[in-house]
């Protein structure tokens, strides 16, 4: 009856308009050197309407969602679309919604118990205090979410999808020979699932764990690289930043229309022939991409966006509006955060396709310059620059690997690094415990082979 | 407020019964009116109306928090329950505690009856006036809003906080064109509490845009040189945060990482460099009343003419190092200085002005690298031309003991005062 109710009210819009009805539950637990710092949970619930008007937008949300709030909200909405047409008006005439999209997520949602979290987080921690007590600190985060999103559009259609993922955060510091503290963390297992699917007996994490402890010990005695421009191979888990950061956003139409590097580059190289980009919807690679997206949050059924085929520049990601704008096909990449927030053009899983190399061959190939192999954050502007920190990685002298280095940071012009990439190695390794912070920040995944290219390197 | 403080009453009373020992909770209700415009149009107005309750029990010394975005009774009081079983699956830690009772106080400030029209007028003015007086400027996003609403702080303790606020914000970010070329972008936030205001005279507004169409003929910087940077009040929160987080934040004090763990009352910067947490001033907008662990706001100074005098700590923080508490969580203030950026810039000779900085989290010890944004050469003491693809790196520490300068320009954005702080020591490479 409910539902009829909500159908009915978005039918009665003229345009396009969407009520978006979502609950999550979130779950963090944090462990500081054996203390639990974070016992942290939460629940919300809410509701969105939003509806077009000649080119704007007006949205309207609250945490309550029964009849006569979906009623305000969409009166609201509406009121505020109107109120914009009327004072800034950009006359881009009807949107539409082309046909409904109907769609049901079948998985049942699974509870997460908090103290399933506090015993596994204390006990990985256990492991690591009593395994290696030289450290100057430790941590480990256990991340467990799940939301809900039910989607009514004007044109009648329906999704409901559920949006769990986990993950755990391991990290660790030991003071240098000199006194100074050197960090390195990393996401051991976890996914778009619930806790129970990945984690069960904490040992299955522990030689993980132990790699990075070595990578840390290593990095204990690290020297600066030699800043400027180097020779790198890079890691998957930097080169999916790449794909995501350095070029992803300057394919976002709403990023093109602000005047992006990429506008009007479409067909144009601008990457090696050996690179291709795609934005997977929810299969990648003949497997399930990370974080699949089945619908967007306008109601699109979701496809795969190319973005670079064997170096030239095939498209952009679009929502409903900028695919009109442009007459390009809309592949469903208009996603929201929160219950409140309107449905943005977003990443999904973004990555480059593998080569045919192998990693050990593009080491080998190097004379004189690094090998990188972790990233804690990156920024790119929508001139194609980037930067990502690099926490992690090696010299690399006469095709062999040296010494490891201290935190550093790599920058380039997305077009221009990409166009130095002569090597890929044969496997795509993803990162899904990141989020995108455009306006709202929302889970997404990146990932790719490892590459050989030129970037500038930071040093002393 | 009767409302958010009876719910507040029953949220405390369900987590006793429960069977905390002892209970917090803040209860909110907002609404925020958002106008959104990108690539130099509105696109979007949207109205936002929340609330919710945040609680935390103790149990046996054990903690467990809980949040919900309901008011309804049922939802608070299953909430209270989740928040008790969570504490009581946790870890004991005997710096686990609530706040203790000071004088309970009701606040009211800034804006509580909006006028939302007057307001939307000014962000119609605003992009009037940038389009007549920096028609290269593409506003590539702005995010403007007023927001408000009514807060009840309540523990075991006796403490009963209530608040009333509203402020105007605009977010922008944007960046220049012309013939095809672009720079990168940038941005900057503005708070007031004046509908009416004209928001193209709030901040360096004219002094941003300026310089990004300056940065219409960047070039890549060629070479390498250790030398001095001026940090613009754009790029200077970058070394505050390494100063409140990485060395006298909780993590950094509680594992031992800090480099200034036994500094206190030493000093550890130049003596021009002075770095207060406001809780309100003349120069802010914001105000912080009661801190996020539940205390009565209090200004303190972190750095006082290049001394250390207090650290960043939470309530937890200070309990687990035996510290003090921060009296404040507001805005930072770094207290100008006396010379004009000009005669710094003159007096510096050659370095960079660097307005953005794009970098990698700094290490615990303040080592950093990263880009230097929207950045310019300083060359026979002027501001010369704009760089692209020119990275920075350092140590913040050291760059902090070695400050050649505090400019007295200042940014006044509602939320903060920053200064041009004029750093040696920094490494400067470009792409050869």
């Amino acid at each position: 009856m409910f539902d009829q109710t909500i159908r009915d009210l978005v039918s009665a819009a003229a345009d396009h308009a969407e009520i978006r009805l979502q609950r999550g539950e979130a779950h963090r637990v944090s462990v500081l050197s054996g203390k639990l710092v974070g016992n942290v949970s939460s629940r919300s619930a809410g509701a969105m309407a939003r509806v077009y008007n000649n080119g704007v937008w007006g949205v309207a949300s609250s945490c309550s969602s029964d009849e006569t709030e979906l009623r305000r909200l969409f009166a609201a909405a509406a009121e505020n679309a109107s109120l914009l047409n009327a004072r800034r008006p950009k006359n881009r005439g009807p949107l539409g919604s082309g046909a409904p999209v109907f769609y049901e997520d079948r998985r049942v949602i699974r509870k997460t118990e908090q103290k399933q979290l506090i015993d596994f987080a204390m006990a990985l921690d256990s492991h690591i205090g009593g395994s290696y007590p030289g450290l100057l600190s430790r941590s480990v985060g256990l991340i467990a979410n799940c939301g809900q999103k039910t989607l009514y559009t004007e044109n009648g259609g329906f999704s409901y999808q559920i949006f769990p993922r986990c993950y755990a955060v391991v990290a660790m510091s030991v003071d240098t020979p000199d006194g100074e503290p050197v960090e390195l963390f990393d996401v051991f297992g976890g996914g778009a699932g619930f806790f129970t699917d990945f984690y069960g007996d904490p040992a299955a994490l522990y030689a993980g764990v132990d790699r990075l402890y070595t990578e840390l010990m290593q990095k204990r005695e690290g020297v600066f690289p030699n800043a400027g421009v180097r020779t790198c191979v890079i890691d998957p888990a930097i080169s999916g930043m790449i794909a995501h950061e350095a070029v992803g956003h300057t394919v976002e139409a709403d990023f093109v229309l602000a005047g992006s590097v990429a506008k009007g580059a479409v067909g144009q190289a601008v990457a090696s022939p050996l690179v291709s980009i795609t934005d997977f919807a929810h299969t990648a690679f003949g497997q399930a991409a990370p974080l699949p997206v089945r619908v967007d949050d306008e109601g699109t059924l979701c496809a795969d966006a190319p973005l670079i085929r064997d170096g030239i520049l095939t498209g952009y990601m679009h929502n409903a509006e900028s695919a009109a704008v442009f007459g390009m096909e809309n592949r469903g990449n208009a996603r929201a955060n929160a219950y409140s927030d309107e449905p943005l053009i977003r990443m999904r899983n973004t990555a480059i396709h593998p080569g045919t190399d192998k990693l050990e061959n593009m080491i080998a190939s190097v004379e004189d310059g690094y090998y990188l192999t972790r990233t804690q954050n990156g920024q790119a502007d929508t001139t194609g620059e980037f930067m990502f920190g690099v926490t992690s990685g090696y010299e690399i002298k006469n095709g062999k690997l040296g010494r490891a280095l201290r935190d550093t940071t790599i920058s380039g012009v997305a077009f221009q690094t990409l166009k130095t990439v002569d090597m890929l190695s044969d496997g795509v390794n993803w990162d899904f415990a990141g989020h995108c912070g455009k306006k709202q920040p929302i889970a997404v995944s990146m990932g790719g082979p490892a590459i050989r290219c030129r970037v500038n390197i930071g040093g002393r | 407020m009767e409302q958010l403080k009876q719910i507040a009453s029953l949220a405390l009373s369900a987590l006793t019964e429960n069977g905390a020992d002892q209970a917090q909770v803040s209860v909110v209700r907002g609404e925020v009116e958002e106008y959104n415009a990108d690539a130099g149009e509105f696109s979007l107005i949207r109205s936002v109306f929340t609330e919710g309750v945040a609680m935390k029990a103790v149990t046996g010394h054990k903690k467990g928090t809980f949040s919900v975005n309901s008011l309804e009774e049922t939802e608070v009081l299953d909430g209270a329950r989740q928040c008790v079983e969570a504490s009581l699956v946790g870890a004991p830690d005997e710096a686990v505690a609530i706040a203790e009772k000071e004088e309970n106080r009701d606040f009211v400030s800034g804006v509580t009856e909006p006028d939302k029209a007057a307001f939307f007028d000014s962000l119609i003015r605003f992009t009037e006036d940038l389009k007549a007086e920096f028609p290269e400027i593409m506003l590539e996003q702005m995010i403007a809003s007023f927001s408000g609403g009514k807060r009840v702080f309540a523990n075991t303790n006796g403490v009963l906080f209530t608040e009333a606020d509203g402020s105007y914000s605009v977010s922008v970010m944007y960046s220049a064109h012309r013939d095809g070329a672009s720079t990168s972008f940038n941005y900057f936030d503005i708070e007031t509490l004046d509908p009416n205001a004209r928001i193209m005279d709030l901040g360096m507004c004219r002094t941003m845009f300026g310089r990004a169409v300056a940065e219409l003929d960047a070039a890549p910087f060629n070479g390498k040189f250790v030398g001095t940077a001026v940090f613009a009040p754009g790029a200077l929160p970058e070394v505050i945060d390494v100063i409140t987080g990485a060395f006298t934040g909780d993590y950094a004090l509680i594992e031992g990482t800090s480099p200034w763990r036994d500094r206190l009352g030493q000093k550890v910067a130049d003596e021009s460099f002075t770095l207060s947490v406001l809780s309100r001033d003349p120069r802010l907008v914001s105000e912080e009343n009661i801190t996020s662990d539940g205390y009565l706001s209090e200004s303190f100074d972190v750095i006082r003419n290049g001394v250390l005098k207090a650290f960043c700590l939470s309530d937890y923080g200070a309990r687990r190092t035996g510290g003090l508490r921060a009296k404040s969580t507001g805005s930072v203030a770094v207290e100008p200085g006396e010379e004009p950026l000009a005669d710094l810039v003159r007096r510096i000779g050659d370095g960079i002005l660097v307005c953005r900085f794009s970098g990698g989290e700094p290490a615990s010890n303040g080592d950093f690298s990263g880009v230097a944004k929207n950045s310019f050469l300083i060359r026979g003491g002027r501001i010369a031309g704009a760089l692209t693809e020119t990275m920075i790196s350092g140590n913040f520490a050291a760059m902090l003991r070695d400050i050649r300068g505090v400019s007295k320009e200042a940014l006044l954005d509602g939320s903060s005062v920053l200064p041009y702080v004029a750093f040696g020591g920094v490494t400067v490479s470009g792409k050869d």
